[in-house]
């Protein structure tokens, strides 16, 4: 009873959250854009639905595009999910997605695996790579008590500079206009699901057994229980004689590891050539969702959904009507601060906990009457 | 190659870029410094510093005065800091989560506000005019002094606040009863609030603080250094401010040593990438790597220094 109660409890703040964050987009809209009722369908349901001369139709190739984009921000949204879990706020998946992507990016030009394992190899290398990137602030967390928020900031930036002069000086094609290296062996493309254009490939399937597999390994493991107790309590994982320093390492190798392997899919899955010259984002985009699912991995593909349409939807937005794509961060910053407060309408819950508690009370009492005891109060 | 270096090292304009550059750092640290004393981690000075930046720049440019812009982007620097601390204190998000929500709202809101605002995308292009652009000043006899003087002098009326901040600062952390209130809600909060300090206050007082210097800094990024406002062009100084503060183990003064530090390093950044075969990315690293080094140096000797406490301890 109670607890049906307060999960209930729960879910309605989240939706409250979220529905402040699309007032406060709302009222951006009308203030914006000289067309604002255009604007918000396109935004809420043209990620969906399309429209032709009053007629609604459904639009497959649409729904396709917003699950590709799921891909990336699943494996950031998974990778902030276990670093925050042990309480490490490691910022440096932004870094690993763009040296991930670097990585299989090179490797599918220069590599000669003519077999369907191409692009797996490639994948799998950029990912080993980012897992040891993430060993340099994790390890300067455990041994020398070096913020890794702070070395994770700076990281990201040299990590930048590093791919883009690599890129510039080494591996860029001449014969091409703009900076890019030259294009992917067509092994190396990761194969497409469904027919069309909407980079719908292959990698969605392994976001989501990636999804499995990090649920599995945080709550069905002894590392993930680790994982999870630093988090809520460090003291009592150190005195219980946990081994807290590797612990917390090995949480900043598997968050580098997922956010390169999303870097990796997403440019092996997109595109044709390596063209990234700047930081791509997701990384901050995987808080947002880590967020929104609670830290909770088997959530993470909901909210990565969620981020998916609400971007396709600005996207559309933009396109059709005259509200900038940024819309898309106003939003998520709204999110941000509801969602991930704690006490937003903790008046109500206290209420609800008092309205649980005297109910419990009477039943016992009925039941005590009914045995002929006395009445609780 | 170094030849060339030197020489252009050894001028007096060399130092007169590092007070330059160091500045909007400077403030966003000692930003941090405040926050920090009250216990409170100030992630969003980042996000801060280019939201203020353009809204000092449109301050200036509706009323065409720099002073009304740079007012302006102080007070918009301490809304976001209560609004930050509100979130944090009153509604309890992560103060970081928080934090990095109005980085969020620096990268993207803001060119969605400019664009609201003005119709340009982007960046400010063509709305500079004198009247929005921060004075210089020539300090009088001092310029005569033959290198000092071209040092010292003629810099921005900001850049020579920012160093005065330190004082300030310095004095209003440990010569005042709110600095030591500050201080005590830092160290510990819990007896703090037995002797009637409100930490809640406090912590919303400091975070006000911190959001105002960063406006400060904002507001010298696009109405001198810049000359106008464009997306992403604080370019990780908020960042930045933050590991100085680490590495000026949280004080006023330290911090200012190694915000000058990254001056520096930056300076230096735009001096090497003049010279012929020089990758331009590998020197926009040494900043970052610098402040890294840094890092690691001072969490070396703080180690150290913990492990000779704990031997006294042992051994009397």
């Amino acid at each position: 009873m109670h607890d049906r109660r307060m999960r209930l409890f729960n879910v309605a703040r989240g939706a409250a959250a979220i529905a402040i964050a699309l007032l406060v987009a709302m009222i951006f809209i009308f203030l914006s854009s000289k067309t604002p009722f255009t604007a918000l369908r396109y935004l809420l349901i043209g990620p969906l639905l399309s429209f032709h001369d009053g007629a609604v139709i459904f639009n497959a190739q649409y729904l396709y595009q917003v699950l590709a984009a799921m891909i990336p921000i699943i494996f950031t949204g998974l990778a902030v999910t276990v670093m925050f879990s042990s309480n490490q706020f490691n910022l440096a998946g932004e870094g690993c997605v763009l040296v991930g992507g670097f990585v299989g990016g090179i490797l599918g030009v220069y590599l000669n695996i003519n077999s369907g394992w191409h692009w797996v190899v490639s994948i799998l290398a950029a990912t080993v790579v980012c897992g040891l990137i993430m060993l340099i602030p994790a390890l300067l967390k455990v041994w020398l008590g070096a913020s890794e928020m702070v070395t994770s900031l700076m990281l990201n930036f040299i990590l930048l500079y590093l791919v883009l002069h690599y890129l510039n000086f080494h591996f860029a094609d001449r014969t091409k206009g703009a900076t890019m290296t030259k294009e992917f062996k067509p092994s190396a493309i990761i194969p497409s699901l469904v027919p069309g254009n909407s980079k719908l490939t292959v990698g969605f399937i392994i976001a989501i057994a990636a999804t499995v597999l990090v649920s599995f390994f945080l709550y069905r493991t002894r590392w993930g229980y680790t994982i999870r107790m630093i988090g809520i309590n460090e003291s009592f994982s150190l005195y219980s004689g946990m081994n807290v320093g590797g612990t917390i390492v090995l949480a900043q190798v598997i968050g580098g590891m997922l956010s390169g392997m999303g870097g990796s899919i997403e440019v092996l899955g997109r595109y044709q050539t390596y063209l990234w010259r700047d930081l791509p984002g997701y990384g901050w985009v995987g808080i947002t969702i880590a967020i929104l699912a609670k830290n909770n991995p088997s959530y993470v593909p909901l909210a990565a959904f969620f981020i998916a349409y609400l971007n396709k939807g600005c996207l559309l937005m933009s396109t059709y009507c005259d509200v900038p794509v940024e819309m898309i961060d106003i939003i998520q910053a709204a999110i941000f601060l509801f969602f991930a407060a704690e006490q937003f309408l903790s008046g109500y819950r206290q209420k609800l906990v008092v309205k649980t508690t005297r109910e419990d009370l009477e039943r016992l009492d009925a039941s005590r009457l009914a045995q002929g005891g006395n009445k609780h109060v | 190659m170094f030849e060339q270096l030197f020489q252009t090292i050894f001028k007096a304009d060399f130092l007169f870029a590092i007070l330059r550059i160091t500045a909007p750092i400077l403030f966003a640290s000692l930003g941090a410094v405040v926050a920090e004393k009250a216990g409170v981690v100030n992630i969003g000075l980042e996000g801060t510093m280019m939201i203020t930046a353009l809204f000092g720049f449109l301050f200036a440019y509706w009323t065409q005065s720099w002073l009304i812009g740079v007012l302006g982007a102080v007070l918009v620097g301490c809304l976001i800091g209560l609004m930050m601390g509100f979130f944090a204190l009153k509604l309890k998000t992560d103060i970081i989560l928080a934090g990095i929500a109005v980085n969020m709202l620096g990268a993207g809101g803001t060119i969605f506000l400019l664009n609201m605002f003005t119709g340009l995308r982007g960046n400010t292009g063509n709305l500079v005019t004198p009247n929005i652009l921060i004075p210089t000043v020539k300090i009088p006899l001092i310029d005569k002094i033959p290198v000092l003087g071209e040092v010292i002098s003629g810099h921005a009326v900001l850049t020579y606040l920012a160093f005065l901040f330190v004082f300030f600062l310095w004095l209003f952390l440990y010569k005042t009863p709110l600095g030591l209130n500050i201080r005590a809600v830092g160290e510990n909060p819990d007896a703090a609030s037995s002797v009637g300090v409100s930490v809640l206050k406090i912590k919303y007082i400091a975070i006000g603080l911190s959001g105002a210097l960063a406006g400060f800094g904002g507001a010298f990024m696009s109405m001198y250094y810049s000359q106008g406002w464009n997306s992403g062009f604080v370019a990780g100084r908020g960042f930045i401010a933050l590991a100085a503060q680490a590495m000026g183990r949280g004080e006023p003064v330290g911090s200012m040593f190694s915000s000058l530090l990254f001056g520096l390093a930056q300076a230096l950044r735009t001096k090497v990438s003049g010279l012929q075969g020089v990758s331009s990315y590998l020197v926009s690293l040494i900043p970052y790597v610098t402040t890294l080094l840094g890092l690691v140096l001072y969490s070396v000797s703080i180690k150290r220094k913990a492990r000779k406490h704990a031997v006294k301890a042992v051994k009397p």
